[in-house]
């Protein structure tokens, strides 16, 4: 069974061209500087000692920090929603799913918008507690109204995952641990949350890539002032214009999320195909109502 | 089941429910508002989708984000099955090597995959445009594809396609006819999710696009900075757009059913032949920029002109003028030398001086520019272009405070720039986001040039800079202050007079004012760039833009000053009466901003950058 095997070529050159090769320029930017005109360069390893100041460590760590949080709040509001959801009809479910799904469809860049004027100072929020009788609170460009913009844009990316992997267990386990005497918390703990593990570390993936690396959602919600490791990269290299030392940031940003990613998979082993596929399990479910 | 059971389901869903829709419905209900605020509702109205749909720009970036998802999604659907069925037939190294690679941009932070893309085009020369966005679309949907399609694959039986071929059929039918129905589901998921990423997509068409080609998000990322309810409308569009397609997708099938008893095939038919067609006028389209009419590329800042003028002139002179903006001098720099071509660009000044230095400006024709002859020659003929000969100016101002006549009082005022380390304001403050600008506020603070090149005296400032974060608790904003100030955000708001003068217009509690240490006085102006093609389109350009009559409608429009004196003089009497921000201050201590060397402009930086990186 030969036949298919050259189909592969154009994808390999295509893969070469627009990936590896864009990559290995990264990297090539990252250890070099410009030695007088724009084309000469001279290697160097400036760029990565210029990370390590004190102020640039500590916006990495920022942003770890906040992407956790993130994580963690959709994780805690986002299992109790899946477990929810996947105990009701099977045609509810399909359209809750939907629910949850339509949203992501909606510019992202639209929908933290909508959240500056919900926010701002003389915004709902503001307006209804001033009718409440209360002082006005500063909402926006706070750390808060950060993690808040990153929770709504990413939990049913949170959502999804965990539903699927809920859906698909086989209940009769649950019934077995009943029958061999282990109250419903004993059961959700050593059996639902165990055979959901997978949905969970999807969705902790999908939540926690986006965030640490965004910079539309800092930016409009956190203000000008706000800095995380995204905003200090476009920084880099639409207003100051260092290449080199963008690049340096991006290489270092890449290296310590793929270690991230592949402690993740060793730890559960999850094959590579069921990464990302949560839009797919929603769209899976509306093309399921359509064959019905 | 218990009610109370039932009750413990339903609170989570409704309150996510909630969470999720709340802000969608807040932004549907005040695109139907009649003032331009997103928070006060007046009345009903449906001008916003009318400003919408009038807006050539945004109308564009929808036909990009739509072609370019359809485009995008058709290419990496078929080359990813195909790759997906070639995978699966692969030796173990190379299926291993091409997974593993083939992850990489959905491992990848978004941003470091752009950046890659972005010093790809630029490092092999190939101009940022339709085609880059096109192919960046297409790198990371492919990936996307794949990895759902491949699992179908891989649960075929690996010998059915042995027995269609068995059976006669060539490889390529036992693909069409065999494999693919098989795999359809696959198919169907990886081509929904891969255009659903290509049409929301904004960090990577951000980077790699360029040259007037702007998607959805793009438009929506640069009109941002200023409150426009048209935003809203256009996202109540897409919402409807969903819904429709969603409940058709649901219940469509469900109606044939009933009707026909399975879904006929001349519906399934018409489906493909529906979407062959949008694909194909999508790719016609996109080519047309190529076939128009004469075309000149304009690069201006962001809400700079008014519009009306600039479509008069595309009718006037049976032309296309592809117009893009930025948002700061900088990031204009970058987008030139990232290789995109402008023909005329609106610097400021020490900018100008920059372009000219560094040989990238021509020389203006001025006797295609007649209207020349109403402009202010007191801000012309600065040091960096004696002769004048290279650019036209077009508007001009100072940077100073605006504040909040009620929290503000006189004696405050006394104290010059350091009002802004006044604790009486702490938290209550914007300082504009730009580097030079509040280095300005700091030398000038300490008595010193603004234009210093002393290690010393900039060491001073980043340190007055250092010390007013931590003890203020500024904002450090864009042009967002604008709208923040017009709703009274905050007392204290370093602005450009042109700005403070609009700001001033909605909010009559607001005033302005210019230390006597000193201030910024500027010009932006027109220049054309050597790769500039068509000379005297460009000249006629500059020309119309800077007429009495347009440069009036401008200065309306954007609320800064004019350098057209008849224009100026009109907008003072209807526009402006009284507005002391409509006005320019050219004083001893008030300085223009000089070209900077490289050591001074990295110095410069680096202390910005740890005065925000806090």
């Amino acid at each position: 069974m030969k036949h298919y095997r050259k189909l592969i070529i154009p994808y390999v050159i295509f893969l070469f061209l627009l990936t590896v090769l864009p990559m290995l320029l990264i990297v090539l930017y990252a250890i070099t500087q410009e030695a007088g005109s724009v084309k000469t360069f001279e290697f160097t390893i400036s760029n990565f000692i210029q990370f390590f100041d004190p102020v640039f460590v500590k916006v990495l760590i920022k942003s770890f920090g906040l992407g956790l949080l993130t994580t963690l709040i959709c994780l805690l509001i986002g299992y109790p929603v899946a477990y929810a959801i996947a105990k009701c009809k099977e045609s509810t479910q399909t359209i809750l799913i939907l629910l949850i799904t339509i949203p992501t469809w909606i510019n992202l860049l639209m929908r933290t918008y909508a959240w500056v004027s919900i926010l701002s100072k003389n915004g709902l929020i503001n307006a209804a507690l001033l009718s409440m009788g209360f002082s006005r609170l500063d909402l926006l460009y706070t750390d808060g109204a950060v993690v808040l913009g990153m929770i709504y844009n990413f939990i049913p990316f949170m959502i999804l995952p965990i539903h699927t992997s809920l859906t698909n267990m086989d209940q009769s386990l649950i019934e077995a641990s009943y029958d061999l005497g282990a109250n419903p918390i004993q059961t959700f703990f050593k059996i639902t949350f165990k055979l959901s593990l997978s949905g969970v570390l999807t969705g902790i993936t999908m939540v926690f890539l986006p965030a640490i690396s965004e910079f539309v959602i800092p930016k409009m919600l956190g203000g000008g002032q706000y800095s995380l490791i995204g905003n200090f990269i476009e920084n880099q290299f639409i207003t100051v214009g260092n290449w080199h030392f963008g690049s340096a940031v991006s290489m270092i940003l890449a290296i310590i999320v793929i270690i991230f990613m592949a402690l993740i998979y060793h730890y559960e082993k999850i094959t590579n195909n069921e990464i990302d596929d949560e839009k797919g399990e929603g769209v899976m479910r509306f093309v399921k109502v359509k064959k019905n | 089941m218990s009610k109370s059971r039932r009750i413990n389901r339903i609170i989570p869903i409704a309150l996510c429910l909630i969470f999720l829709y709340m802000p969608i419905i807040v932004m549907a209900f005040f695109s139907f508002n009649k003032a331009k605020s997103l928070t006060h509702y007046t009345g009903f109205s449906t001008k916003w989708y009318g400003a919408m749909f009038a807006n050539s720009q945004l109308l564009n970036a929808i036909f990009v984000s739509v072609s370019v998802a359809l485009i995008a999604t058709l290419v990496s659907t078929v080359l990813g099955t195909i790759t997906a069925v070639a995978l699966s037939k692969s030796k173990r190294l190379i299926k291993f090597t091409v997974q593993q690679i083939n992850n990489l941009p959905i491992m990848n932070p978004e941003i470091v995959t752009a950046i890659a893309l972005m010093i790809f085009f630029s490092f092999i020369s190939f101009n940022k445009g339709y085609m880059t966005m096109l192919l960046a679309h297409i790198a990371f949907c492919t990936p996307y594809v794949i990895t759902n399609v491949y699992p179908k694959v891989k649960a075929l039986d690996p010998n059915l396609a042995e027995a269609a071929m068995d059976l006669g059929a060539t490889p390529g039918e036992t693909l069409l006819r065999v494999l693919i129905p098989e795999i359809r589901p696959g198919i169907i998921a990886g081509a929904l999710i891969a255009f659903t990423m290509s049409f929301d997509d904004f960090i990577i068409s951000y980077f790699v696009s360029g040259n007037g080609v702007e998607n959805i998000s793009i438009v929506v990322y640069n009109m941002s900075k200023r409150m426009n309810p048209s935003i809203y409308a256009l996202s109540t569009v897409i919402l409807v757009c969903i819904m429709i397609v969603l409940l058709i997708g649901t219940f469509m099938p469900y109606i044939l059913y009933k009707k026909y008893g399975k879904i006929p095939r001349f519906v399934t038919r018409l489906g493909y032949i529906g979407l062959a067609l949008l694909v194909i006028i999508a790719g016609f389209t996109s080519f047309r920029a190529n076939t128009a009419k004469q075309v000149l590329k304009v690069f201006n800042a962001g809400e700079y002109a008014d519009m009306e003028v600039v479509a008069s002139f595309e009718r006037e002179y049976n032309c296309r003028v592809i117009y893009e903006t930025f948002d700061s001098n900088e990031s204009m720099y970058t987008k030139l030398m990232g290789g995109n071509d402008y023909d005329v660009i609106v610097p400021s000044d020490y900018m100008i001086a920059r372009l000219i230095k560094e040989d990238l400006v021509v020389k203006l024709d001025w006797d295609l520019i007649p209207n020349a002859k109403s402009l202010d020659t007191s801000i012309m003929y600065q040091d960096f272009d004696p002769k004048n000969d290279y650019w036209c100016p077009y508007f001009c101002g100072n940077v100073g405070i605006v504040y909040d006549k009620r929290n503000v009082t006189k004696k405050d005022l006394k104290d010059g720039w350091n009002i802004l380390k006044n604790p009486k304001f702490k938290g209550d403050i914007y300082m504009y986001d730009s580097e030079r600008d509040s280095m300005m506020v700091a030398l000038k603070a300490l008595g010193y040039s603004m234009n210093t090149t002393k290690p010393k005296e900039i060491k001073a400032a980043y340190d007055w800079l250092v010390d007013q974060r931590n003890t203020m608790k500024p904002t450090y904003a864009g042009d967002d202050s604008i709208d923040a100030m017009k709703s009274g955000n905050k007392s204290l708001c370093v602005m450009y007079s042109g700005d403070a003068c609009a700001v001033m217009d909605e909010n009559d509690n607001l005033g302005f004012f210019m230390p006597d240490e000193g201030t910024n006085y500027w010009v932006d102006g027109f220049v054309v760039t050597k790769t500039c093609e068509n000379q005297t389109l460009a000249n006629e350009f500059i020309n119309y833009m800077i007429s009495d009559e347009n440069a009036y409608l401008h200065t309306v429009e954007v609320g800064y000053l004019t350098p057209n004196l008849n224009a100026a003089a009109k907008a003072r009497k209807n526009d402006f009466p009284g507005n002391i921000a409509y006005e320019i201050r050219v004083d001893k201590n008030d300085e223009s901003f000089d070209y900077q060397d490289n050591e001074t402009k990295a110095l410069f930086s680096s202390y910005w950058t740890k005065v925000k990186a806090k």
